[in-house]
């Protein structure tokens, strides 16, 4: 076990090429930079218990309890880092870690989704960053290094995945053109930087921003009507939960920057805390184009692709809800090329339903539509907020027939196609109860075939590949 | 209630498909279900409401409740006849429903893995649910019903099928 000296700010424990396969600590700062967000947590507790008690006498007793509390938390991190050691050795990242309840736990490379590098506020000030492992399985399933040297975390995030590549192609999905190892760092071709001020208009033209402005309004009549700001301290926890909620956005798409890469798409965003992650083409579960109907005046959408493995965010359970937004917001035109660079030659949803559907769905009858090759179907629908969803065929892990009452009456009916994870759907609705019965049919062999030709050549699958045979769209046409 | 009985659900497509029929026990088991909720729940309704108002009152709610609770029989005969289940070369077929109709395709490959779960009535007619996951939350693949033998032979058969053609993500 390295030891590093306390403290050491050209901070050794972490490794010059050859030695990760021997046990390292995490930089001896990282109990600070891990605390960091309570410590801002207890620090905001303290002004207020301040405020609230002014006139009270125990304030000082409060200030000790308080500054007790930030020593305990800052001696459990201290002794966190002193029992926390990894290693990489077979093509497995170790990480151990727990005094008490010790915990061993593997990751095994060939399984990684993708490596994220992320800096929160103080960390950025530190110089360090957090490695983060998506692994398929979701929430708590993947791994976190916390915190490494910024280069130090870069260069590590580079050896491991070029070591995943290198045991890999035996892992499914993997990703089209797999470059050789050490190839991982490679050129890269900008494709799109979110423009700041469309960001705020955006993210003011939203539901959380408009909502915000109703907090706003309310609290501004209720000012107006009583003379008494005092009154509006009962209505402090919703504020600040939408100030929460609107700085999250802006600092997690702030900045956001794409642009492609030998392994992949490289997405950069924030403002303070920054996160860089690579979207591997062969990963990209679903890809979804979002329009609200405010948007759609200035001609604005949101491009978000589905990746498997939640992002690994603890402190922000909605974060992991939410799909990574390759545009968080841009024009059509941003859209359509990263869409082509995600996706070859998608299908548009040009398929319309029967004009009986418009029975069923009044509103929405608008913008439903589908289509569908041998490689992806794409289906949208919503009228105030229109989303057009493209699946990949070979990413399909079940599809479903459903048929409500109102459908049956008018003879439709949809199929839904369903990826992994509890985020994503693609909803093929209200169509002709024959043709919905046909997609029910062909999907499954053409989702199948599109499985296998995936494996066959792996890295064919998402982009490229020659035609073969029936496609979906031939499905239908047959039918 | 025989697995003999002509399919009156049959969708247009659904010739080719063969379909298999949970146990006809399935819906001895949903009547007990049914009925040790109605039970209690009239019991207690007409005791409140006898107490509230007049006995007669109570009696009068407490036989209305096992009144619905003996009316949901002609429902639930046609939602257990609405199960139907097709092992196919690839994938598993499943349908279920009387007034919103679904039909799952799950192929094998996509199995992540599978339940047999029996809750204590099923248990008592020697009856067990089995569930198939994907790694998509939203699939559903669910067969209740079987033969508990039939259940462990069927997992089985599905769990080596999964294994001969797994996909990854």
């Amino acid at each position: 076990v390295t030891v590093p000296p306390a403290g050491g700010s050209p901070a050794p424990p972490v490794p010059p090429a050859d030695d990760i396969a021997s046990w390292h600590r995490l930089h001896p700062l990282s109990p600070l930079v891990r605390a960091g967000r309570h410590l801002v947590g207890i620090g905001i507790l303290v002004i207020l218990f301040l405020f609230a008690n002014q006139r009270g006498s125990q304030t000082g007793n409060d200030l000790i309890y308080d500054l007790v509390i930030i020593a305990l938390v800052l001696g459990a991190g201290l002794v966190s880092w002193l029992v926390t050691r990894w290693q990489v050795a077979d093509g497995v990242l170790r990480i151990e870690t727990g005094l008490v309840r010790r915990q061993s736990r593997r990751f095994p490379l060939s399984q990684v989704q993708a490596i994220d590098v992320v800096q929160t506020g103080l960390a950025r000030v530190l110089g360090l960053a957090e490695l983060r492992l998506r692994m398929a399985g979701g929430d708590s399933s993947g791994g976190r290094l916390a915190s490494l040297p910024l280069a130090d975390a870069e260069r590590l995030r580079q050896r491991l995945l070029s070591m995943a590549h290198a045991s890999g192609p035996a892992a499914a999905g993997t990703p089209p053109g797999t470059p050789a190892p050490g190839q991982v760092a490679g050129p890269e071709r900008p494709l799109f930087r979110v423009r700041s001020e469309c960001l705020v208009g955006a993210i003011a033209l939203s539901r959380t921003g408009v909502f915000a402005g109703v907090v706003i309004a309310a609290l501004l009549a209720v000012i107006a009507a009583t003379g008494q700001p005092g009154v509006t301290a009962s209505l402090l926890p919703v504020v600040i939960g939408v100030a929460l909620g609107i700085w999250r956005r802006f600092n997690g798409e702030f900045g956001t920057a794409v642009s492609a890469a030998p392994d992949g798409l490289r997405l950069r965003s924030g403002l303070v805390q920054t996160t860089a992650e690579t979207i591997r083409p062969g990963r990209v579960q679903a890809v979804r184009l979002v329009e609200p109907l405010v948007w759609r005046l200035f001609g604005w959408c949101r491009l978000e692709v589905d990746v498997a493995g939640a992002r690994q965010r603890r402190e922000n359970r909605s974060e992991a809800q939410r799909l990574r937004a390759l545009v968080p917001v841009g024009s059509r035109a941003d859209a359509e090329r990263m869409l082509g660079e995600l996706l070859t030659a998608p299908p548009r949803p040009t398929r319309r339903p029967p004009a009986r559907a418009r029975w069923k769905a009044p509103l929405g009858y608008h913008f439903l539509g589908w289509d569908g090759d041998d490689r992806y179907v794409v289906a949208s629908r919503g009228r105030v907020c229109r989303t057009t969803t493209w699946v990949p065929l070979e990413k399909v892990q079940s599809i479903r027939w459903v048929q409500g009452p109102v459908q049956r009456r008018l003879g439709l009916a949809s199929v839904r196609l369903d990826v992994a994870g509890r985020r994503v759907t693609a909803s093929i609705a209200d169509r002709d109860a024959a043709e919905a019965q046909q997609i029910l049919a062909r999907l499954p062999d053409l989702a199948r075939a599109a499985r296998q030709a995936g494996r066959a050549a792996p890295g064919g699958a998402a982009r490229g590949g020659a035609a073969r045979g029936g496609t979906a769209r031939d499905a239908v046409n047959r039918a | 209630m025989s697995a003999a009985e002509p399919d009156a659900l049959a969708e247009p497509g659904d010739a080719g498909i063969r379909w298999q029929r949970p146990s006809p026990l399935l819906l001895r088991a949903r009547r007990i279900q049914v009925g040790l909720v109605t039970l209690p729940v009239a019991l207690v309704g007409g005791l409140i409401a006898g107490a509230a108002g007049s006995p007669a009152l109570g009696l009068g709610v407490g036989l209305g409740l096992v009144v619905a609770g003996l009316l949901s029989e002609r429902f639930l005969a046609r939602r257990v006849a609405a199960w139907g289940y097709a092992e196919r070369r690839d994938d598993l077929m499943v349908r279920r429903g009387v007034l919103i109709r679904r039909q799952s395709v799950v192929p094998y490959g996509r199995m992540q893995f599978i339940d047999v779960t029996a809750g204590p009535v099923e248990r008592s007619l020697g009856l067990a649910t089995l569930r198939m996951h994907t790694a998509a939350a939203a699939s559903d693949a669910r067969i209740p019903g079987l033969d508990r033998a039939q259940a462990a032979k069927l997992r089985d058969q599905l769990a080596s099928l999964g294994e001969t053609q797994a996909a990854g993500l």
